[in-house]
């Protein structure tokens, strides 16, 4: 059979070509009309609804009326909030101390005993005692709120299944609209102060702790339900003599992911200022350029986080428990030294045993960007030059004597088009029609750039993407809610932060990809990288700033590389998880059948591993566009920008536009990836 | 005489508007395989159809069927774990489907027992407190249940274990709890889910004597579920066979082995040896003046084919056989041991 014949079937062949086809006639007119129709590539003005007054006049509105009712309720948490913050900061912090230890070496023994000593004596001597005392303080009111709020929300999803699938879309929602986001309406509710961040913490911590309990409740077997309701058990007793004891795991496993999202969201919080504590810490040192201070205080942060997370996750691992004895043993030792050390021991405030290891820091840091500067900034500009500022605005305009050393002419670009029509083409001809069409649009990218792509084109491309991995539904839902960033006027702001979490993402999943590969491959790897990890998601994402702001200042590379930082973990993770739980008996009949090591990996493992490398791929995204926000402290421009800028002004139309605006970009991702995900696992007949 | 449980034109429809649906084929009148065929084609799932089934006081009654056959959920529309779509429950002459929620919870406290094929223990509590969880949710106080519930676990054997958690215990050990706590209730109808299905063929042997000797001693009406045709030939009084959400044949042992309805039944009892099971009354034939030897085996109507076979193995005469008074009512050859224990012919 000839080429020629050939063709026609091949091209009508799968789903994938037929939507990349589509996309890419899309791309191709808009680019050749771009001239003529300028609004193709840009949404005019005068096309946009004014959604963000809209929502500022409504919510307003909204908040005016809620706003006595609400100031009543915060007049009242003060009480528990000033009661938390006498009682952390009057018990003597050795008493504390000891608590903490005895309180370690009943859930987990000597190691978590140590953990707790050591980590809060390195509290007291950094000299942020109180500082962080009030943050714990903040802590402890606000994990309570968000334990009953999750608890009633998890019980009544479980209970009333009609509302199980609101109460679903809610926590996904309330999971993905940034941090910031929620800040700008508690801000105008509440009035400025501490209270907006106990409220952002419980609502923020809230969504973990209500799905472990659904999840909980979910997983309890069958038959200990049954046994309950033939037991003669009401539904009352049912749930709370054999239900939730029975998911007590999972509930535990929620009250420690709350703790850490409550304490996460506390820190944050500190941006709007008004409360004393270690967070507001971090960010006046930090606009200070005290990095030493600031890292300091970071690392109170960390080991705030670390032991927090260690202890309640040993209470959630079912094991035995510690003799008491020896806790109470380790706590009357310190109050022993307490009574010894009364008379002799200064304030809190003014210890400062780190502070010549900060101010060290500091120098060493000065001295090393000194040093190192151009290297750094070459580093720096290779990055922003030949990597971030072409994916943002494309090479016809990233290409610059002054960054690539020539100037790009439309000759260039006919011939960049030229060659990947040509590689395109080739791809075609062997078969791989879907590829080729990928490859044409990536093309369309890089010569246009992200944030000038023409919106037709990038709807086309949800479309295609959407209909390839779920069906009509999915491409009209992606379409739909991107449609709507169109309308209110925000796609320019969009396109900026997708850029961003877009560079993000692929190196994250390039990198974290490799990294989980090698992982999966080498025990010693593993071993090097798993506490790594394990920190990397222990830190609240604040902390992440102050290293990258140490060495590449304020800017847009920083925030790119605290994205990574933060994003690549779960890349990292499930790549090595599926490779590594690939059903033995795969191998070995790969093995028996003659395949080598390589051979194995590739056409066995990891054909296996693709729907939980996807998964992983998913979280990274999620994480990217969290991280987003907060590194719009350091400088990044786009949605996060105007989140920021909103909390700043109080602003809660364009806070809650640009909220959900970020949102609705991570939702699509989310959902095209998971279709993909579940296509993928189904095909695999998992 | 009144029956212990009674169920009388039980349907379990699963899918959406089930109710519905159900309700306006069964207004047609048509036969309970037409209306199952309809409402599949509607992509509804009749699990269990038009279950007829009357149960003795004090007779242990299986529901044996393959897996998917419906027999579990037959069981739950029973004791409403699961809502029956339609027909009635029939238990001691009030019909449990109209029974409020509070009555249904007033029942099982007092009436019903349920064993369950995985265990269904409470993870979080000891043996003692699983057993007595019957007795703390009616109301009593910890010492009392407790006092009462010790008898029950020095009956089933677990004497000294009462303060073990379930995951200390072994399969075997698991299912005494389960078995004791369904009895701490004082139930009336004692229904039990694959009881034995996930043990060990050991410890399922020495279960089922000790599960047949607290029968003894409880009498109480039992509905047991099994998949096992020699568990359910062993246990039964009378046995009901499912298939495909249908009851096929309700009959005693000896009637499911020798006269079974179709061939569904027929595979089953297939595996069953048959001289173990059928008695010569059943393969006799008239006396028909035959010579009658004096002095030969001795046997009686309601021996089985294997101890008769055992008894006249050697011999090549025709075998008088006696009936409970002792007088010759038929004579058995060899030939016909071999026709009858042969396979289906």
């Amino acid at each position: 059979m000839s080429l020629t014949q050939d063709l026609p079937r091949r091209l009508s062949a799968s789903r994938g070509t037929r939507a990349g086809l589509l996309v890419l006639a899309v791309g191709i007119v808009c680019l050749l009309l771009e001239q003529s129709l300028p609004w193709l590539s840009i949404w005019p003005a005068e096309w946009t609804v004014p959604t963000t007054q809209w929502i500022g006049d409504g919510l307003g509105a909204v908040l005016d009326a809620l706003k006595p009712a609400m100031r009543a309720v915060s007049a009242v948490l003060e009480y528990p909030m000033a009661g938390a913050n006498w009682l952390l900061n009057t018990i003597p912090p050795v008493l504390l101390i000891g608590l903490v230890a005895a309180l370690g070496w009943y859930l987990g023994g000597a190691l978590m005993a140590a953990l707790g000593f050591f980590g809060l004596l390195f509290v007291l001597g950094s000299g942020y005692w109180s500082e962080s005392m009030n943050t714990l303080a903040l802590v402890f009111v606000s994990v309570p709120l968000a334990l009953v709020l999750g608890l009633s929300i998890g019980i009544l999803a479980y209970e009333v299944p009609r509302v199980k699938a609101v109460v679903q879309g809610v926590l996904d929602v309330m999971q993905t609209v940034p941090t910031f986001a929620y800040l700008t309406p508690l801000l105008v509710l509440f009035g400025f102060g501490p209270v907006v961040g106990l409220i952002a913490s419980a609502i923020y911590a809230a969504p973990p702790m209500a799905r472990n309990v659904l999840l909980g409740l979910e997983r309890v077997e069958d038959e200990v339900k049954e046994a309950a309701v033939m037991s003669g058990g009401t539904r009352l007793q049912q749930l709370f003599l054999v239900e939730l004891p029975a998911a007590m795991t999972q509930l535990l496993v929620g009250i420690n992911q709350c703790l850490m999202a409550a304490l996460s969201m506390v820190i944050i919080a500190a941006v709007i200022g008004g409360f004393n504590d270690i967070g507001w810490e971090v960010l006046l040192t930090m606009r200070k350029a005290q990095f030493g201070q600031a890292f300091l205080a970071g690392l109170v942060i960390v080991v705030f986080a670390i032991v927090i997370d260690r202890l309640s996750r040993a209470l959630a691992t079912e094991r035995r428990r510690y003799d008491w004895r020896i806790g109470a043993g380790i706590f009357a030792a310190c109050a022993l030294i307490y009574l010894v050390t009364l008379s002799s021991m200064p304030p809190v405030a003014e210890l400062a045993w780190f502070d010549g290891a900060a101010a060290s820091v500091d120098q060493s840091v000065g001295e090393f960007t000194r040093q190192n500067g151009a290297g750094l900034d070459s580093l720096k500009n290779s990055a922003m030059f030949y990597m971030l500022l072409p994916l943002r605005i494309g090479l016809d305009q990233a290409v610059l004597p002054f960054t690539w050393g020539f100037q790009w002419t439309p000759a260039m670009s006919a011939w960049f088009f030229l060659a990947a029509a040509v590689i395109a083409g080739a791809a075609a001809l062997s078969g791989r029609t879907t590829l080729a069409t990928v490859l044409g649009c990536l093309a369309i990218i890089l010569e246009t750039g992200v944030a000038n792509l023409p919106w037709p084109f990038l709807l086309a491309g949800v479309a295609g993407l959407g209909w390839v991995a779920g069906g009509w539904r999915l491409a009209f839902f992606g379409v739909g809610l991107l449609s709507l960033i169109l309308l209110a006027g925000l796609w320019d702001r969009a396109m900026l932060s997708l850029y961003l979490s877009g560079a993000s993402v692929i190196t994250c999943a390039l990198v974290g990809g490799a990294l989980g590969l090698w992982a999966a491959l080498s025990k010693t790897a593993w071993l090097v990288l798993q506490p790594i990890c394990d920190m990397l998601q222990t830190i609240p994402l604040f902390v992440f700033l102050i290293p990258v702001l140490m060495f590449f200042q304020i800017g847009e590379f920083s925030a790119f590389l605290a994205i990574c930082a933060y994003a690549i973990v779960p890349m990292i993770r499930y790549t090595r998880h599926g490779l590594v739980t690939t059903p033995p008996e795969l191998m070995e009949a790969a093995q028996a059948s003659g395949a080598t090591t390589w051979q194995s990996l590739r056409d066995v493992r990891f054909p296996y591993a693709v729907p939980t490398i996807l998964l992983g791929l998913n979280q990274t995204i999620l994480y990217a566009f969290s991280m987003l926000v907060i590194a719009a402290l350091i400088g990044t421009t786009g949605l996060g920008q105007s989140i920021y800028l909103a909390l700043g002004s109080a602003d809660v139309g364009l806070g809650i536009a640009a909220g959900s605006a970020m949102a609705i970009l991570a939702l699509v991702a989310d959902r095209l990836v998971q279709g993909f995900a579940k296509a993928q696992r189904e095909a695999l007949g998992l | 005489m009144a029956h212990a449980v009674e169920t009388r034109g039980l349907w379990q429809v699963f899918g959406g508007n089930a109710k519905s649906s159900l309700e306006r084929e069964l207004k047609t009148g048509a036969a309970s395989d037409d209306v199952a065929s309809v409402l599949k084609e509607q992509g509804l799932i009749p699990a269990v159809q038009d279950a007829n089934i009357a149960v003795a006081p004090g007779e242990l009654f299986v529901i044996m069927g393959l897996s998917g056959s419906g027999k579990s959920t037959l069981i739950r529309s029973i004791s409403r774990l699961v809502e029956p779509t339609a027909g009635e429950v029939i238990m001691q002459g009030e019909d449990l489907l109209k029974a409020s929620k509070s009555r249904m919870t007033e029942l099982r406290r007092t009436k019903m027992g349920m064993v369950f094929q995985h265990f269904g223990l409470f993870p979080h509590m000891s043996v003692i407190d699983n057993v007595a969880f019957p007795l703390k949710v009616r109301g009593l106080k910890r010492k009392e249940r407790h006092a009462k519930v010790r008898e029950i676990i020095e009956m089933v054997g677990l004497a000294g274990r009462e303060e073990a958690y379930p995951r200390e215990l072994s399969g075997g050990q698991r299912q005494r709890v389960g078995i004791a706590r369904s009895l701490a209730g004082d139930c009336e109808v004692w229904m039990l889910d694959e009881p034995f299905s996930a043990l060990d063929p050991l410890i399922r042997r020495q279960l089922q004597d000790e599960f047949l000797s607290i029968q003894e001693k409880l009498k109480t009406t039992i509905l047991f579920i099994t998949h096992d045709i020699q568990e359910a030939l062993k246990l039964a009084d009378r046995i009901a066979i499912m298939r495909d959400g249908r009851i096929v044949q309700i009959g005693t042992p000896t009637e499911i082995v020798l006269n079974p309805v179709d061939d569904y039944v027929r595979d089953f009892a297939r595996d069953v040896p048959k001289g173990r099971h059928m008695t010569l009354d059943e393969v006799m034939e008239p006396i028909n003046g035959a010579a009658l030897s004096e002095g030969g085996p001795q046997l009686s109507t309601s021996m089985t084919l294997e101890d008769a076979l055992a008894g006249c193995a050697m011999s090549f005469e025709p075998i008088p056989v006696r009936d409970g008074d002792g007088k010759v009512v038929g004579v058995v050859r060899p030939e016909l041991f071999a026709r009858a224990l042969g396979s289906d012919t």
